[in-house]
């Protein structure tokens, strides 16, 4: 007799018997309420409704905008500091424009300068910060931005659609954001650990609040929650990077060199800028990279302006909580002070002045 | 689009409300299913669906040539499916082995002394292509072996290779098992409705909290670590990686059969159970079971299966396994899995054949014993199967038996804590569902207790979120 396999007939599936209706009744009961209370609960931690998170998704947002030029021509790129030091607000009320901010926090911005000196046709102004340990890193950053050069292009309609739909849902609830999801609240959990391993309660815990256009501002609870300020000090500080080697130096240089050249051929220029940072960080990147022997290159073998907080009296006494990012309100001076030097340098800067030849 | 993302669920939302509209014809719905899982397919990335029209027209047109012959000689209707082969075959061949090809003769030609560098192979993989590809194959397959006839409805036939739930990861299913099915008007009654959207939550349970949420950071831990490591890293992230990839799979296929079940369609079961498996052979009945029966109809048995020697038997079951490993991956890591549960189920049978036993061992400990000697054996393969290249594999192993006793500890304790608990939560419910299936358990729970525990996999669920990670099947 031949043997029947189930793949020889038409699929059909059993129901359960049981009361399917009082259960999906009761679901609905026990979500809702839990939901409630753990939105209560987030709520009460400090996090905020409309607090729109950065992701890969928005970043290429604003990456597609310098291809399809719907920019003032100015761009910046870099690591965390710039994206919560500058004040996208009080740059457009200084200049008519709105930077295209690019930045990304654990990143160097040496390498999306890299990209975009090969692989686009912007021709405004770039502006890069210079986190000394970031900037002459050779590992990768953090991985949230990993593979982001390649993903903005070939980032697929799914996604984009489901970056649209989040940003409307996390103008409604505030415990959308993934670094309080309940796998990252697990992993924060201070437990002994073997060896040396720091584990995931040593890494950057939430410290900011994002909003359109990618404003990133320092989180408030870093300023008035004492435990969460005390960690972020404490991931700073714990962490031991090596001196970047001599060849590391040179070999970053020029790429910078030949970035800023590509640049410059098409008309566009590129500005360096340095954020602050205080006590035990600054002390550290003072020690591992020296200014001498990065900034003052890098600005020397690159032929570009650079504008170092410690050059400025009014970029003087600004407050870093954790040491490594301003608050919102000395953020909104600093970039009123950065943006008062480039508006001396560079004429096109001035509200009412004509676009830069290039810039659209 | 992934199951595990809003906008999966907008799109599954607003299908839902169009398939139960109560003024549309049979036919307008089922080209609405057709058109969504275009759709569905398309938003990943749109011209790969080229790839997807012309496998399907290309079979439609093969299996009526192939039964147009049936009465001609055996060579015209083999060459229809040369034909098939090659096309359905090439896509693969270019678009998921063609760089792998290249190294390999790259290599081939520098041990014959002859330098040549391959040209830098920048070619996207499509998603799905190896399941819509067998999908399509066993159609045509099925109509040259004379187990059924062509499908007389394109509409019908487009929407079996193409419907979405199975489309990009399976359950590989059959022309017998679906097709039917769209025949006469389908639409979900109220159980079936909530017993599909119980299914999507348990899946998505399985893939975003355990697999993603829980088990990913220890698995990507140990597997990606470039130094030695030590005999409880090496362990964990192994076992980590055991039931990373079931959830992942089987979370995925949940899904699947709980959004076909919500439209009124049935799809097959594709996990059974399968770390509760006594020998390979019980293990295949249960991991990635339309994979295995589609190896066992379309290539073992079609090499011979058991009908010719017991030398020739135990070559074609080889055979099957190591081309069954390169399909999920262009690399001699998947070959290398393939042929251990090849050397596995050989083994199995050899040691069946000469001791006579048949079926399960008897005694609870015995079972058991089996039962986890077949799970670490398992487990030795799921390091080729996760590692991306012998260097990787070598060291997860030497770490596993203990030849690296100096390595310094990678794994936190919280991954540790996290390993533990779920895998052996994983392995504890296995073995207890063993003969039984998930609708039978629930019919004699209590209802509130269902309930309950449903509630808490969807809170779970939504409060971890998740960051839409793909699905590790889909590389495949």
């Amino acid at each position: 007799m031949k043997h029947i396999h189930e793949q020889d007939v038409v699929t059909v599936r059993e129901i359960p018997q049981t009361r399917l209706a009082a259960i999906a009744w009761l679901v609905l009961a026990v979500v809702v309420a839990a939901m409630a209370c753990w939105e209560w609960r987030m709520r009460q931690l400090g996090l905020l409704v409309g607090d729109l998170e950065d992701s890969k998704s928005a970043w290429s947002v604003e990456r597609r905008r310098l291809e399809s030029r719907d920019h003032d021509g100015v761009a910046i790129l870099g690591g965390s500091r710039i994206l919560f030091d500058t004040n996208l607000d009080v740059w457009q009320e200084l200049t008519g424009r709105r930077p295209v901010q690019l930045a990304m926090p654990g990143q160097s911005g040496q390498r999306v300068l890299a990209d975009i000196a090969v692989n686009s046709r912007f021709d405004g102004l770039v502006l890069i910060d210079m986190t000394p340990e970031q900037f002459f890193r050779t590992g990768p950053g953090l991985p949230a931005f990993e593979g982001v050069l390649d993903y903005w292009e070939d980032e697929g309609p799914a996604k984009r659609a489901s970056h649209q739909l989040g940003l409307v849902l996390s103008r409604h609830f505030a415990f959308l954001d993934t670094q309080y999801s309940l796998s990252e609240l697990v992993d924060q959990l201070d437990l002994p650990n073997r060896g040396k391993i720091g584990g995931p309660y040593l890494r950057p815990w939430k410290l900011s609040e994002v909003y359109a256009d990618r404003q990133y501002v320092l989180w408030r609870q870093i300023e008035n929650n004492e435990q969460l300020r005390s960690h972020a000090i404490r991931v700073w500080t714990n962490r031991d990077p090596p001196a970047p080697s001599e060849q590391v130096i040179a070999r970053i240089c020029g790429d910078v060199r030949d970035s800023v050249a590509k640049i410059r051929a098409r008309g566009g220029e590129v500005v360096f800028i340095r954020p602050p940072s205080a006590g035990a960080y600054y002390e550290r990147e003072q020690r591992t990279v020296p200014r001498k022997t990065s900034w003052d290159r890098i600005l020397r073998e690159s032929g570009t302006f650079g504008i170092h907080f410690e050059d400025y009296p009014d970029m003087q006494g600004l407050n870093t909580p954790e040491l490594s990012h301003l608050t919102r309100e000395d953020a909104a001076r600093y970039t009123r002070a950065y943006v008062g030097v480039l508006r001396e340098r560079y004429g096109w800067l001035r509200p009412g002045a004509e676009l830069h030849p290039r810039a659209r | 689009m992934v199951f595990n993302s809003l906008t999966f669920l907008v799109f599954f939302a607003g299908l839902l409300v169009l398939h139960h509209l109560p003024f549309l014809s049979w036919r307008a719905k089922k080209v609405n299913l057709l058109v969504a899982s275009y759709v569905f397919y398309a938003a990943w990335n749109p011209p790969f669906i080229l790839l997807l029209w012309a496998s399907t027209i290309v079979d439609w047109f093969i299996a009526r040539g192939i039964y147009a012959a049936r009465d001609k000689s055996r060579a015209v209707r083999r060459s229809w499916l040369v034909i098939s082969i090659a096309v359905n075959i090439g896509f693969i061949g270019f678009f998921k082995y063609g760089e792998f090809f290249l190294e390999n003769w790259q290599a081939l030609m520098q041990a014959f002394g002859v330098v040549w560098v391959a040209p830098q192979w920048d070619i996207v993989l499509p998603v799905g292509i190896s399941f819509y590809t067998f999908v399509t194959l066993s159609y045509t397959l099925d109509v040259y072996l004379g187990r059924s006839k062509p499908i007389g409805n394109f509409l019908d036939y487009a929407l079996f290779v193409t419907f979405f739930p199975h489309l990009v990861a399976g359950p590989i299913v059959r022309p017998t098992q679906l097709v039917p099915q769209f025949e006469t008007p389908k639409q979900a009654t109220r159980d079936q409705l909530l017993w599909g959207l119980g299914l999507i939550v348990l899946g998505l349970f399985e893939k975003v909290v355990l697999a993603d949420g829980g088990l990913a950071s220890a698995a990507d831990a140990a597997f990606g670590a470039k130094d030695a490591i030590g005999v409880a890293d090496a362990w964990l992230g192994t076992l980590a990686f055991s039931g990373q990839i079931f959830c992942d799979f089987a979370g995925y296929s949940t899904v699947a059969v709980g959004t076909a079940l919500c439209l009124g369609f049935a799809l097959p079961d594709n996990f059974r159970m399968p770390y509760a498996a006594i020998g390979f052979s019980d293990f295949w009945r249960r991991w990635h079971v339309s994979l295995s029966t589609w190896l066992r109809d379309y290539l073992y048995i079609p090499l011979g299966g058991n009908r010719g020697t017991e030398a020739r038997t135990y070559v074609n079951l080889m055979l099957t396994m190591l081309l069954g490993g390169l399909w999920h991956g262009a690399s001699w890591t998947f070959v290398v899995w393939g042929g251990l549960h090849g050397l596995y189920l050989a083994s199995e049978r050899w040691i069946r054949a000469r001791s006579g036993v048949v079926g399960d061992p008897v005694g609870p400990w015995n079972r058991l014993a089996l039962a986890l000697a077949t799970y670490f054996l398992v487990n030795i393969t799921w390091v080729f199967f996760r590692a991306k290249d012998f260097g990787g594999a070598s060291r997860v192993l030497a770490g596993m038996f203990g030849f690296a006793p100096q390595a310094a500890p990678i794994l936190p304790t919280i991954y540790m804590i996290k390993v533990v608990v779920i895998v052996t939560g994983i392995l504890v419910v296995q073995w207890f569902m063993r003969h039984r299936a998930l609708e039978e358990v629930v019919s004699r729970a209590p209802w509130w207790a269902t309930g309950a525990a449903t509630a808490a996999m969807l809170f779970a669920v939504i409060v971890t979120q998740g960051s839409g990670q793909a699905f590790i099947y889909f590389q495949f």
